[in-house]
This record gives C-alpha cells, sequence and structure tokens, in this order.
C-alpha cells in the first residue's frame, strides 16, 4: 500500500502525506489506543470539570498524532509535532491542581523549547539538502555524508542534533526527560496511557526518521544515539526502582523502555545493511510497548479512580481480592518484564540480538563505526551495553514485580484499610472491565504467535526504515534466545530480593514495613541543573547585561546629548561670543576710552587738592585692602583745603595785627644790635 | 485618470483632521461616525488609486534644481499603502470605544486622521526628499497623540521621542544631501541612482554617509541603541501604540531604509562592504537585546514594545542582506508582523480598558473571563513565536533563509539570534497567554469575576486580524508571489 498526498501550497512550505506499511501500522495504533482510552474515559473522568475542554483536545492531539505518523516531509511532521505538543497540553494539565500545573510548565517549557530547537534543525537541514522530504533527504544526505567537505558534515551534524533536541526530548531522551517522569503522573489516567504509549512514539517517529533517512549507516550517529539510549533506559529502570508512586513507576518504566527503543534506533545505524534485527526490534518495541503501556495505565488509572491515591504505602494491598484487575495488571507486568510467551520478550529479544549481532560484526571486521574507535573497543563497549541491556531488562522485572506484589499481593499495613479494601463491591464498569480485558488479551496473543502476528507487522512496517529482512526467521523461542530472556529474569530477582526488599523498605514506628522513598530530593536534574541555568543564571545575567546596556544606551545619548554636547559646544561659543565682546570691552578701556572733563583745580588750593588726590587714592587703596569692611569714608581733598583755607585765614589776621608789628620791631632791633655786636 | 488624483488620498484625512482641529465636534456619535467615514473613503480610495492611477510621477513643485516634490506610485508603494490603508479603519473603530472616557477626544482623532495622510505621503513620495518631508511631518503630527493624557511621563515620553525623531532626521539629512548631490537622478529607482563615476575611489565616504542615513532612519525603526524611545513611547493611548508604534511610523522607518538602500544607494554598492555588516550587526544585536529586555520587562504594553523593537530588526536583518529573497522576507515580516502585532496591542489594551491592568503578574487567570481577547493574544503570541501554521513562521523561515544565504559569521549569528529571540518571545509573551487561562493561584481569581470580553467595536478588530494572521499562516503563496515581483524590483 501507498498513497501520497501533497498540499504543496499550504503552511509555508507544503504539506505532504504519505501510507505505507510503517505509517499505516502506527496510524491504526494510534486509533487503537484512542478507541481503548476513550471507551475507558466517561468511567474515569465522571466527577471531572470541563470534560467538553478535555474531549476538545483529546481529540486536537488524535489529529496532530495522526499527522505526525502520516506525514511525508520533516516539516509537516514539526507542523503536527508542535500541535500535538500544544494540544496534549491540556490534556495533561486537566485538574489544574499546583503539582499539576508545574508539570505542565515543564512539560510545555520543553516542547516549546525543543520545538524552536528541532524547527531550527529542521531549516539547517533544508538549507543544506534543499528538500525536506524523506526521500530526498536520504538521497542528499547519503551524498553529503559519502562526499561532504568538512565544513558541510559539520553543518549537517549540527541539524541533526538540533532536529534530535525536539524529538528526543519527546521521547523522554536522557538528558531531556524530566519532563516524563512528572507529566505522567499528574495527567488523568487515560492521557497518560496515550502520552506514554504513543505520544512518546512520535518523537521515535523522529529519531527514526534521522536514523534511516538522514544519518542512514553513519557510524557516529549511531553510536551517539546508541549511547543515549543507554544512559535513557538505565536511568529510567532506576528511577522506576525508586519511586514510590505507581504511576510515577509506570512514568519511569516508559522512559526506560524507552531507551530501548532508543538503542535499537542506534543500533540501524551502527549496524548499516546488517540492521534487520535492530529495525524489527525498533519497530516491534515501540507496538508493543503502547500496547503494555495502555493495559498497565488503564490499570492503574481504576486504582486511581477508586481511591485518588497514588502512594504505594497507601494503595498497598488494594487488587488482593480483585482477581480480574490482577490478571490484566498482571498481563501488562509479564509483558513489559520480557517473560516469555508475552509480547514484551519478543521484541527485547530482537533488540538483543541485534547488539550481539553488532558484536560478532565487530570481530568480523564488518559494520561501521566512528573513526575514533578501534573494532576492538567497539566491540567490548557494546558487549558492556549488552550487559546494560540485560541489566536493565532485570531492573524491569524487579519493579514490575515491586507494584505487582505491592498493590496485588501485600496485605495493607493498616489493617482497617485493608479490611475497606477487600470488601466485595463494584470498581468498574462492565465496559472498562472489557476494555481492560481486551487490551489485556493483546498481549499474550502477540507474545504466542510472533510469527503470524508481530513478524508480519514488522515485514510490512520496515521499508520505511529501509530495513532488510533477515536472512532466516528469527526462532524467538530457541535456548539461545531464551537465554537472554532468563537472565533478566534472575538478575530481575535478584535486584528485587536484594534491594527493593532489603534497601527500599524502611520499618516504621509500628513495626510495619513500608515502602520507603530512598531516592534523594535533591538529585533531580530539573532543580539541580535547568532550573538554576535557565530560570536563575540565564535571565540574570543576559538580563543584567541588557539593563546595562539599555541604560548605558539611554544614559551615553542622553548625556551626549544633554551634557557634553552643551557644555562643550557651549564653552566654545561663549568663548566665541566672548571674543567679540572682549574686544570691544578691550578697546573701550584703551584706545577709544571717552576722555574725562579735566577737574578745575580752585586757585590757591593747588596743593590740598593734589596731596588730597593722593591721600585719597592711598586710602582707597587701605580701603580695598588692609581696612576691608569699614571705610574710612574721607575725603582727603575736602579735608586738606579746610586746613589750607584756616591756615590762610590765621596768616592773614597775624600780619594785620599790631602785635605783630611789634614783635617785627624787637626783632628787627634784636637783628640790629646783634650785628653791631658781632660785627663790630 | 489624471496623476493628481494621487493627492487625493494624502489630502483628504489631512484636511479633514485640520477642519476638527477648528471646528470641533461637540457630539461625540456624530464626530465618530464623520471620523470612520473619512478614514472608510479614503481606505477606499487609496486602494482605488493604488489599483487605477496612472504609473507615473506627479510633479508638484520644487524647492530647487534637485529638489522636487514629487508623487509616484510603484510595487514598494502598493505594498505599504495598502497596509497603512487596510489597517486604519480597524484601528480607528478600536479607537472609539478605547477613547470613550478620556479627554480631548476631538483633538485625538483629528491628529489621528491627519496621520493617516502622512504616512500615505511617505509611501507615495516619489524621490527621497519627498519622502523626507513627509517623514518629517509624521514625527510632528505624532507628537501630540503621544502627549495626549499630558501625565509627566507622557511628556517626558514625548519629549524623548521628539529629541531621538529630530536627531536621527539630522543623520538622515546629511545622507540624504549627500544622496542627492551625487545621485543621476533622484527618483526612486530599484537598484540605485549614484553616479558611479562621481563617486569612484570613494568607497569608504559613501559607506559612512550610507550607514548615517541607515542610523538616522534607523531611529524610527528602533534599532539599537536608538531603541529607548519606543518602550517609553508606550503611554501613549493604545490605539497609538498599536498602530503607530507597531505599524505606521515604525514602518515607515523600515520603508524609508528600505527605499534608502535598494532605491537611493543600491544594493550592488553596499553587497559585502563593512557598512552592510555594520548594519547587520547592529540588527542583530537589536534582536537579541530586545528580545532579553522583553522577558525582564513586567509591564504588559511595554512588554511588548519591545518585541516590536526585535521584530523591527528581524525585518531589517533580512533587507540588509541585500538579496532579492531577503527583500521579500523583510517585506513579508513587515506584512505580517503588522497584523499580528497590532492584534497584540490590541489585547493590551482590551485588558487594559476592561481592567486597568497593566502588569503582566495581574493577568492570571483572566483568560478564562475574557476569552475572545486572550485568545486571539494567544494566535498573535504563537505567531510572534514563530510556530508553523501562523504566519510569523512563514516570514521567520525566509529570513533566515536569506541570512543563511548570505552566509558567514554574521549570517549564521543571525539565525542564531533568530533561534534565541523565539525562545525568549515564547518566554515572554506565551507564558502570559498561558497563566492567563491556566493561573498557577487558584486563589485570587475571584477578584477577577466582574471582567468581560470588551465589546464589538474592540473585538472584530482583533477577530478580523487574527483570521489574517492564521490565513497567512496556512496559506501565505499568493500574498508571497506578489511580494516577489516587488522584491526583485519587477513592479
Amino acid at each position: 500500500m501507498d498513497i501520497s498526498l501533497a498540499l504543496p501550497r499550504l503552511c509555508g512550505m507544503g504539506l505532504s502525506f504519505r501510507v505505507d506499511g510503517f505509517r499505516l501500522l502506527f496510524a491504526c495504533l494510534t486509533t487503537y489506543m484512542w478507541l481503548m482510552t476513550s471507551l475507558f474515559t466517561p468511567e474515569y473522568m465522571a466527577h471531572a470539570r470541563k470534560k467538553g475542554r478535555y474531549w476538545f483536545f483529546l481529540l486536537a492531539t488524535y489529529l496532530a498524532t495522526m499527522g505526525v505518523f502520516l506525514s511525508d516531509d520533516l516539516y509537516t511532521t514539526f507542523v503536527f509535532f508542535e500541535l500535538m505538543s500544544l494540544a496534549s497540553y491540556v490534556c495533561v494539565i486537566h485538574d489544574e491542581k499546583p503539582a499539576t500545573m508545574r508539570a505542565g510548565g515543564v512539560y510545555l517549557a520543553v516542547a516549546v523549547i525543543g520545538g524552536l530547537v528541532t524547527l531550527m534543525g529542521i531549516f539547517l537541514l533544508y538549507h543544506l539538502t534543499g528538500s525536506l522530504s524523506f526521500a530526498s533527504l536520504r538521497a542528499s544526505c547519503a551524498d553529503l555524508l559519502a562526499g561532504g567537505g568538512r565544513e558541510e558534515l559539520k553543518w549537517l551534524y549540527i541539524a541533526g542534533l538540533c532536529v534530535l533536541f525536539g524529538f528526543g526530548a519527546k521521547a523522554g531522551m536522557f538528558p531531556l526527560h524530566i519532563w516524563l517522569p512528572m507529566a505522567h503522573p499528574v495527567a488523568p489516567a487515560p492521557a497518560s496511557a496515550l502520552l506514554s504509549g504513543i505520544i512518546t512514539k512520535s518523537g521515535i517517529f523522529g529519531l527514526l526518521v534521522l536514523a534511516a533517512d538522514v544519518f542512514a549507516g553513519d557510524g557516529a550517529w549511531g553510536l551517539l544515539i546508541a549511547g543515549l539510549g543507554t544512559a535513557t533506559m538505565l536511568l529510567g529502570g532506576v528511577l522506576a526502582i525508586f519511586s514510590v508512586d505507581i504511576k510515577r513507576t509506570l512514568a519511569c518504566s516508559s522512559m526506560s523502555q524507552l531507551g530501548m527503543i532508543i538503542l535499537g534506533v542506534g543500533m540501524q545505524d551502527l549496524l548499516g545493511e546488517h540492521n534487520a534485527l535492530a529495525v524489527r526490534g525498533t519497530i516491534l518495541h515501540m507496538v508493543n510497548h503502547a500496547n503494555l503501556k495502555l493495559v498497565l495505565f488503564m490499570a492503574a488509572g481504576v486504582i486511581v479512580m477508586n481511591l485518588h491515591k497514588l502512594d504505594l504505602n497507601e494503595i498497598r494491598g488494594y487488587g488482593r481480592k480483585k482477581p480480574l484487575l490482577k490478571a490484566v495488571f498482571l498481563t501488562g507486568a509479564l509483558g513489559i518484564g520480557g517473560i516469555p510467551l508475552f509480547n514484551g520478550y519478543v521484541s527485547k529479544t530482537l533488540l538483543h540480538e541485534s547488539i550481539v549481532e553488532y558484536v560478532e560484526l565487530l570481530h568480523q571486521g564488518a559494520g561501521s563505526l566512528p573513526g575514533f574507535l578501534t573494532p576492538h573497543q567497539a566491540a567490548a563497549l557494546f558487549q558492556g551495553i549488552e550487559w546494560l541491556f540485560l541489566l536493565t531488562g532485570g531492573m524491569t522485572v524487579a519493579y514490575m514485580t515491586k507494584l505487582f506484589v505491592c498493590v496485588f499481593v501485600e496485605r495493607n499495613a493498616d489493617p482497617a484499610l485493608q479490611r475497606e479494601y477487600d470488601r466485595k463491591g463494584r470498581y468498574c464498569s462492565p465496559l472498562t472491565g472489557t476494555v481492560l480485558c481486551l487490551a489485556a488479551l493483546v498481549l499474550p496473543v502477540l507474545g504466542c504467535l510472533p510469527g503470524l502476528t508481530l513478524d508480519r507487522l514488522a515485514d510490512t512496517a520496515q521499508t520505511f526504515l529501509h530495513g532488510h529482512s533477515p536472512a532466516h526467521p528469527v526462532h524467538y523461542f530457541s535456548l539461545v534466545n531464551l537465554k537472554g530472556g532468563l537472565i533478566s529474569v534472575a538478575i530481575g530477582a535478584a535486584i528485587y530480593l536484594l534491594i527493593v526488599r532489603r534497601g527500599l523498605m524502611a520499618r516504621r514506628e509500628d513495626g510495619a514495613r513500608v515502602y520507603a522513598d530512598r531516592w534523594p530530593k535533591k538529585l533531580d536534574l530539573l532543580t539541580l541543573v535547568y532550573e538554576p541555568v535557565l530560570l536563575r543564571a540565564l535571565p540574570a545575567l543576559c538580563g543584567g547585561a541588557c539593563r546595562l546596556l539599555d541604560l548605558l544606551s539611554d544614559g551615553v545619548i542622553t548625556f551626549v546629548a544633554g551634557t557634553v554636547f552643551p557644555a562643550v559646544f557651549g564653552f566654545f561659543c561663549r568663548v566665541l561670543d566672548f571674543v567679540t565682546d572682549g574686544c570691544v570691552l578691550l578697546l573701550r578701556r584703551t584706545t577709544h576710552r571717552q576722555r574725562r572733563p579735566a577737574p578745575v583745580v580752585p586757585d590757591g588750593y593747588r596743593f590740598s587738592y593734589y596731596a588730597g588726590t593722593c591721600l585719597n587714592a592711598a586710602a582707597r587703596l587701605l580701603d580695598r585692602t588692609v581696612r576691608r569692611g569699614r571705610p574710612s569714608g574721607r575725603d582727603y581733598v575736602l579735608l586738606l583745603a579746610e586746613r589750607q583755607s584756616l591756615y590762610k585765614d590765621t596768616r592773614r589776621l597775624i600780619r594785620a595785627s599790631a602785635s605783630f608789628s611789634l614783635l617785627m620791631m624787637g626783632l628787627g632791633l634784636a637783628a640790629v644790635v646783634l650785628y653791631l655786636l658781632v660785627l663790630q | 485618470m489624471s496623476s493628481y488624483i494621487l493627492l487625493a488620498p494624502i489630502l483628504l484625512p489631512v484636511l479633514s483632521g485640520a477642519g476638527m482641529l477648528l471646528f470641533p465636534f461637540w457630539n461625540a456619535r456624530a464626530r465618530n461616525i464623520f471620523v470612520e467615514a473619512v478614514v472608510v473613503v479614503n481606505t477606499i480610495l487609496t486602494l482605488a488609486v493604488l489599483r487605477l492611477a496612472p504609473r507615473e510621477t506627479l510633479y508638484l513643485f520644487s524647492l530647487s534644481e534637485k529638489l522636487p516634490l514629487t508623487l509616484r506610485i510603484d510595487g514598494l508603494t502598493v505594498f505599504f499603502a495598502a497596509i497603512v490603508a487596510l489597517l486604519w479603519p480597524l484601528a480607528t473603530l478600536y479607537a472609539f470605544e478605547y477613547m470613550r472616557h478620556e479627554e480631548r477626544v476631538n483633538t485625538f482623532l483629528a491628529y489621528y486622521t491627519i496621520t493617516y495622510g502622512v504616512t500615505l505621503g511617505v509611501a507615495f513620495a516619489g524621490n527621497v526628499f519627498s519622502m523626507y518631508l513627509f517623514y518629517e511631518t509624521l514625527t510632528m503630527v505624532t507628537l501630540p497623540l503621544v502627549m495626549h493624557t499630558m501625565a509627566p511621563e507622557a511628556k517626558r515620553a514625548t519629549r524623548k521621542y521628539l529629541y531621538y525623531m529630530i536627531g536621527g532626521t539630522a543623520f538622515a539629512f546629511i545622507a540624504m544631501v549627500f544622496y542627492v548631490l551625487y545621485a543621476g537622478g533622484t527618483e526612486f529607482t530599484y537598484g540605485g541612482t549614484l553616479d558611479l563615476d562621481r563617486i569612484a575611489h570613494h568607497d569608504n565616504v559613501v559607506y559612512l554617509i550610507y550607514l548615517m542615513g541607515f542610523f538616522g532612519f534607523g531611529v524610527k525603526a528602533a534599532v539599537f541603541p536608538f531603541h529607548s524611545w519606543l518602550p517609553d513611547a508606550s503611554v501613549a493611548p493604545t490605539p497609538v501604540t498599536a498602530l503607530l508604534h507597531a505599524v505606521a511610523v515604525v514602518k515607515a522607518g523600515v520603508f524609508a531604509i528600505i527605499r534608502f538602500t535598494y532605491y537611493c544607494v543600491g544594493p550592488s554598492l553596499l553587497a559585502g562592504s563593512w557598512a552592510q555588516h555594520t548594519a547587520l550587526l547592529f540588527a542583530i544585536a537589536t534582536v537579541v537585546f530586545a528580545s532579553t529586555m522583553g522577558v525582564r520587562e513586567p509591564h504588559f504594553k511595554r512588554r511588548l514594545a519591545y518585541s516590536t523593537v526585535s521584530n523591527l530588526s528581524y525585518i531589517l536583518l533580512g533587507v540588509m542582506t541585500l538579496t532579492p529573497l531577503g527583500l521579500l522576507a523583510g517585506l513579508a515580516h513587515l506584512l505580517f508582523h503588522a497584523v499580528m502585532k497590532i492584534s497584540g496591542f490590541f489585547c493590551v489594551g482590551a485588558v487594559m480598558h476592561q481592567t486597568g491592568r497593566e502588569y503582566v503578574y495581574d493577568l492570571d487567570g483572566l483568560g478564562r473571563r475574557m476569552p475572545l481577547t486572550f485568545g486571539a493574544f494567544l494566535i498573535s503570541a504563537l505567531s510572534l513565536t514563530g510556530i508553523p501554521l501562523f504566519s510569523g513562521f512563514v516570514s521567520k523561515w525566509l529570513i533566515a533563509r536569506s541570512l543563511f544565504a548570505q552566509g558567514g559569521i554574521l549570517g549564521q549569528a543571525g539565525v542564531l539570534a533568530l533561534l534565541y529571540s523565539a525562545l525568549m518571545t515564547a518566554v515572554y509573551l506565551l507564558t502570559v497567554a498561558v497563566r492567563a487561562f491556566f493561573p498557577d493561584r487558584e486563589a485570587d481569581t475571584a477578584s477577577l469575576a466582574s471582567y468581560t470580553d470588551p465589546s464589538w467595536q474592540m473585538l472584530l478588530p482583533l477577530g478580523v486580524f487574527s483570521v489574517v494572521t492564521v490565513l497567512f499562516g496556512v496559506c501565505a503563496g499568493p500574498v508571497l508571489s506578489a511580494l516577489e515581483g516587488i522584491a526583485q524590483g519587477l513592479v
């Protein structure tokens, strides 16, 4: 089947769709998931508010998810991917409690930031290759990888990393997984099932496009993805073991399983021509995980619907007397634990075999690998990864056992509560029960008859990833393949008994053993790294710098225009202004000074006038210097003139008087006598 | 049709506005009907003139041999005049409702209407001198609009506005004089008209003069470091901020830069020069700077003003790549941004009008009470962020393409700046929209109970702009092919 539809004028770049085996499989899977959850939703949401909003955005998410899986070029994928992120946000935060809003905020932030970075990567890819349709991307990227210059290759990898950012975040890939363990537990259970089962797979879809079309057969890319996948599955497994919240455990389990899928995606590129096992394993684990999480989240949803509690210690023992729920959950647990005869086993075996095959290829000197590793190193590395894979399988068994034993086997620490749990009564409607049974029934059917079911699905779907059919059919139940599954179970049993039962349980004051949350609260990538960096350091730095720039630019402009400019130019202009004025003043003081009329000196008073003027000048000088502030206030000209006239009057009077004449005569006589005496 | 018809769309609003100043209306209803009628008639007239008038130069008079006042229609005129003409009636409708309780509405509407004619004058100008004349007039007639409230901070903002504008046009004037002296002919001609023989061996002088023109006209386009008048000017009533400070005035600055770059100096002369690199560098700096400031700004309207600053520089980024693709990208963003930003500002205005709340932290939960307003705001925010399906994406994509085609460190830095700015836009606009619908705190929603969506006069423009934003985003093909002709100088 191959139908395609292109709408070239739409949305700027044009949209294009295609239906082939892979897309048909996932379109059907999406529809199946939505159908099952929609049948479960009415009972789950019976007492919720704003159901209309929930249904609207649920359907919008459905539409967008279908768009992602049916898209035939990266741009169309992206458009619907963003739409899906935004629409699913409203479903996630449906109950609008504070914790929900916080988780939703993280979900939205990751979606929007991831989306924009991905858009950037898509843009770079478009610039490098000139087209975004999968077929032409494959052709032109193959050319680039084969014969591109250093510069072009660098940009191709940058573009790839950018695209990986958004899709990887949606796929819960380390270190962008932060939203996943937060958003799943707070969303309504049907939405959790969809989120975990199918929406994360749309992220994987992007990774598959990158692996199969952009970096087909590129060892370095394969190693990167495989490494990230390994980290994701390990971290998910560890978080799930430590979790004491049923939905959080399932969410972390999703992360772990998605890590396995991502590892498979990486193996596709590493295996190059021989990627049949990896391709089929990846596709089938995507299908299986979707089905498994549908069952598990709906089963958890039934518990939450009745108890409105998620803590393992509180719901402990709830399922003891509920055989239907117990059977359904057990099927899911066995499936996801990779127990033979259940579906998870088949895909995990394929993924495991693909790693084994790659190690063998490396020993033979085949298989693509990045330049900086020798085949021997790579072989050792992937032998390690093989064991980590088995270890993750073991962790899966361990945390599913923990959940099952806690909810369905053990008694609650509080006997009264246990009695209430054990009371007969309807805990779900017949419709919900039927849906649960049907969904659970699929798992063993797929697992028991892989040749009839899963292999055929893989056959139709693998052309999308350019997978080659395996040289010989895989015998899932041969001893070699069973060995891997059994090792995982053994590891799981060991982890459960040694770590979960001993390390992760604590004795309460009344002596009852309860599940303890031993995960250090501080050890959270979100609160440890992302929030301090993105919400505090970065805004403080950038914002501070910009604020400074703003002030500077504003300040400099104001300062220059308001102060410096007027001051400098004002000074010059005043100087220039003063030059003219100063010239005029100088001339007036010197050459063009107005003459004062010459003072009229009265006759007979010449001396007192000049002496008085001199004294006046001296007094003025003293007034200005020594006697500052207390001037004498005398006019010496007048003073002297007065004295002179007094002197004149006195002289005239004396000359005119008789005594003066007698005195003069006496003086004359005395002079004559003196003359006679002395000279004679 | 005589080419004198070109004068009609400019004179009709100017004369009507002047008439309103001389003979004020006493009846608000009659005044509103008169203003809306004038504006609508003028819009129809403008569109008719753009479609039907002869493509020849209308010579009016001349100040000197080389400074004739001429009007002419070419592709860019049609583009800018059509945007202005289509947005004005809706903005005026919005203004009636917004200004209902204000004082001095008659004066306000008079100047608002005069501005319409003057903006069209900038679009219709046939040479750089005519454009300069209208450009300077635009500053003057918008002054009373910014100062309208007469509050101290409005007066301060107006002073700043005046200083920045006058300073800018002074630089532009120097560039214009140089250009007029050394041009072969001053008529706007795609590709430039500088007389290459006369400026040979004086490359650096030409570049310096060009940069003077760029930054001179760039003051209206709010290029860093001449941006700070724009956030301050948001004290003006919202119809002014929305239409003038998101479209008419600031886009007139961008328009003038496009004219000066592509129609006067010539892109081929500048391509690869340090002048181009400097202009690109400042545009990139503006984008990064303004997006960061947007995040820090708690005042809703100022936040959008910072968004305008960064988006104007997106346009300049496209324009300054000096390629037809870049000009196409710039023009597309000019158009799309006009629609989505005016929508954003109208939402802010509606919120302020209905609730009196001005700060983003006061808006939590308001989306429930004013769903239509905040729905329109969400669309505007998504589009400004550059999410596909909305028009902002289309133009940003084109700008990024043109920048990458430009190559070099500046091209790559420009693309990075776009990415950074998109992220910041998501932070400073989307968070507001999200928190309006899904508040963090449930407690104080009770105080919001009395608020509702505004009346139809405010909602109609919002609805139209939102629909257009989505329409351009989903189906941008016809618009882009029309713009392509303009960008290549064919129309």
